[in-house]
């Protein structure tokens, strides 16, 4: 559904969703420490109200079992200011934060050894998007809504399909999606995720200054980034997974009818149920065979 | 030198013409310097982001590299509002020019940053404010107060009771607005119009600028009122603040913004207390940002009928203005916009863009989710209408006839040709038309020529 012109707010009142990564496998071993982590956030959180009185700021925890909203600064509560901005939205996000994380710790059921201990992106992203949706649904008058994710953990590939789903839709309602990948490898989800819907997505060098880098980058609005030099995508990573086993994979079978990927042959499509044509030899089938490369 | 010229159309711009020593002292104030920084355009504000914990001077060469090709024209206006705001400081080496954040506005932007700013004064507490007007009687007032005070400044007698302001400030707020000639009620000016076809918020500002440039004849000084007023800004409106917390002029300061209706004043038992509305807490907000969410109430149909669902005078007034006014029901105002009715308008200087301008920002919500919210036939036929009062242009001229001979006829419109003033001529009759600047100068030349 295509957004109602904002034409009467001023160009850069924005909206901004931030996804935060509160996975514990990944804050337990990284070389910046969480509380130093939300005290970035928070101040990047403060400067974007600042800027303008209408924007506004969405905090959504995306945690290792379940995701939840953890603030929201046009509601009720977070308007009154007496004490002043700054304590008032701490102490509500840092409360809600903690109630949210013993919440998501006791959902943790034994897991298998070996699994890669990926956070709930793809469930945080959706529930963005539905946030969102709701904004432009809410009449002619609306800031001009971004998402930005702070992610560390490494991607599950067991959530491709969700994630890809969720980048699909926010490429169709226009709404970019910026990335901050803090962790040591790289991230094909969140590099695809900007690449496709025209955000901004960098890897910081050094994460004591996390500050500075979300201020000059991330903090940019929308209608400013076609003034502005920003991190262009370099080397995206395009590699999908199966749809069976959910393992990355370069070559694989696609199904002619609804493009779901395959590593190995199947009879019949689990997504769409066509049935694949036996009467041909087994290599060249009615399933086409594609080749994916990364692209360079 | 900034290269933008100030015109003081908005509240930061009258700030920006403060004196150095009174600037630096207002940024000062953490609340300030948030207001300025949301005052400034999109790109400035980017700027003043990046700069705030550098503390080198960064050339102006590096910020440029900071852009795209496209954005030259914005930086150059990021750049001299800086200048002008006296944010950026400029320190002129010897090869080139860098820029540094003022240090004051710096330090007190970086506390704002992660310390958050806390107001000087608490809302007063629930046991001795008993009950508070809820926000709709708060706007409702606001807007009654508001409409009070612009009928009372353009005297058009119907405005039920009037404002405390002294005479002699109503004449000030009135100058330029309306002129009076004698024994005649005073009419509105080409600005009165315009002015009253601007939304809330420009008019406010107008009003507000007025009564600082006049505040200091009063004895008080200019950046303490400026100082409050952006304060006030950052209030919450409902809640209630005690009136011990203000100073002198600050009191007497609140009781004249209670007649514009940015505060309400309420008293107690044994305190008495002011409650900020929306119009106090929008000041903050520049020109180009009318959040103003009120309410449009205008529907204009393609038949140039126009319906206004309101009962205000003052909107009857407005609408009168430019349009014809046919039947006044409780909550309705049917009337059409007619040839007649917009010559009128035009005749008073009021231009077609104000118009449809006023007409769109007004429109009922019914009709403003459509696009367009005037239909195209109406907004087209007011400019064409416009247009049709320039068709004819007028410059005044002197007919110049019956020349004695050709030779002098030629001689003559060369002369008029070379001081630019020859309009029209016809060498068959030997007739020329000249503007009359010259017509002194044609006299003598003829003169010249006949002896």
């Amino acid at each position: 559904m295509a957004s109602a012109p904002s034409k009467l707010y001023a160009d850069d009142v924005s909206l901004v969703v931030v996804l935060l990564d509160t996975n514990p496998f990944f804050w337990s071993s990284s070389s910046l420490s969480f509380s130093q982590f939300l005290s970035h956030v928070l101040a990047f959180l403060n400067a974007i109200l600042t800027l303008n009185q209408l924007n506004q700021v969405v905090v959504i925890a995306t945690g290792y079992n379940s995701c939840d909203y953890v603030f929201d600064s046009s509601s009720d509560l977070n308007r009154s200011f007496e004490n002043g901005r700054m304590p008032v939205m701490c102490s509500s996000l840092l409360q809600k934060l903690e109630e949210f994380l013993i919440k998501d710790e006791q959902l943790s059921k034994e897991e298998p050894e070996g699994k890669i201990k990926s956070s709930l992106f793809s469930g945080s992203l959706s529930m963005a998007l539905c946030y969102i949706q709701r904004v432009f649904r809410s009449g002619a008058l609306h800031p001009h809504p971004r998402i930005l994710c702070l992610q560390g953990s490494p991607d599950g590939p067991e959530q491709y399909v969700a994630i890809m789903n969720a980048i699909f839709s926010a490429q169709r309602s226009s709404v970019p999606i910026d990335s901050c990948y803090l962790g040591s490898q790289n991230s094909a989800f969140l590099q695809q995720a900007s690449y496709i819907t025209g955000g901004v997505h960098h890897k910081p060098q050094n994460l004591d200054g996390l500050f500075q880098y979300l201020m000059t980058i991330f903090a940019t609005d929308l209608h400013s980034r076609s003034f502005i030099h920003l991190p262009k995508p370099v080397g995206v990573d395009f590699r999908a997974s199966c749809f069976c086993h959910k393992n990355t994979i370069d070559m694989g079978y696609i199904c002619s009818v609804c493009l779901s990927i395959f590593c190995k042959h199947h009879k019949k499509c689990s997504t769409c149920g066509s049935v694949f044509g036996q009467a041909q030899s087994e290599a060249a089938s009615a399933s086409d065979k594609k080749r994916k490369t990364p692209e360079t | 030198m900034p290269q933008v010229k100030i015109i003081a159309k908005n509240f930061m711009d009258m700030v920006a013409s403060l004196p150095a020593i009174k600037l630096d002292l207002l940024y000062r104030n953490q609340f300030i310097c948030e207001a300025i920084l949301r005052s400034l355009p999109p790109l400035a504000k980017k700027y003043v982001l990046q700069m705030l914990y550098i503390d080198i001077p960064i050339t102006s060469k590096s910020l440029q590299e900071w852009l795209l090709a496209d954005g030259s024209s914005k930086h150059k206006v990021a750049i001299d509002r800086l200048i002008q705001l006296r944010v950026f400081e400029v320190i002129d080496r010897k090869k080139e020019t860098t820029y540094k954040l003022n240090s004051t506005f710096q330090t007190n932007l970086r506390k704002h940053m992660i310390s958050g700013g806390i107001l000087p004064r608490e809302p007063m507490p629930q046991s001795v404010t008993a009950r508070l007007p809820t926000s709709e009687e708060l706007d409702a007032y606001a807007h009654e107060q508001w409409e009070c005070f612009l009928l009372q400044l353009i005297s058009s007698g119907q405005a039920e009771k009037s404002t405390s302001f002294s005479d002699s400030m109503m004449r000030i707020f009135q100058r330029g607005l309306l002129r009076q000639r004698d024994k005649e009620a005073p009419r509105l000016t080409d600005s009165g119009f315009q002015f009253l076809l601007m939304d809330t918020n420009a008019q406010l500002w107008y009003i507000i600028r007025e009564y600082i440039s006049n505040s200091e004849e009063q004895g008080v000084d200019q950046a303490d009122l400026i100082a409050f007023l952006l304060e006030l800004s950052f209030h919450t409106p409902g809640e209630a603040y005690s009136l011990d917390t203000l100073t002198d002029d600050q009191t007497t300061m609140i009781k004249d913004l209670a007649d514009l209706g940015l505060v309400k004043l309420q008293k107690g038992r044994k305190e008495s207390w002011f409650i900020p509305t929306k119009l106090a807490t929008n000041l903050s907000v520049s020109l180009t940002d009318s959040s103003s969410r009120k309410q449009g109430f205008v529907v204009v149909e393609t038949n140039f009928r126009m319906y206004a669902y309101s009962s205000s005078k003052l909107h009857c007034e407005i609408l009168r203005l430019f349009a014809r006014v046919e039947y006044q029901l409780p909550n309705l105002i049917v009337g059409a916009i007619t040839k007649e009715s917009l010559y009128n308008a035009f005749e008073n200087g009021i231009t077609a863009e104000q118009i449809v301008t006023f007409l769109q920002q007004n429109a009922h919500p019914r009709v403003a989710e459509k696009l367009p919210s005037v239909p195209e036939n109406v907004t087209d036929q007011i400019r064409l209408w416009e247009t049709d009062l320039n068709r004819v242009e007028m410059t005044p001229a002197h007919f110049y006839d019956e020349f004695p001979s050709r030779d002098v006829f030629e001689a003559a419109s060369d002369f008029a040709r070379m001081h630019n003033g020859l309009l029209w001529e016809d060498a068959k009759k030997m007739r020329m038309v000249v503007k009359a600047e010259i017509h002194m100068l044609m006299r003598e030349h003829l003169r010249g020529q006949n002896k």
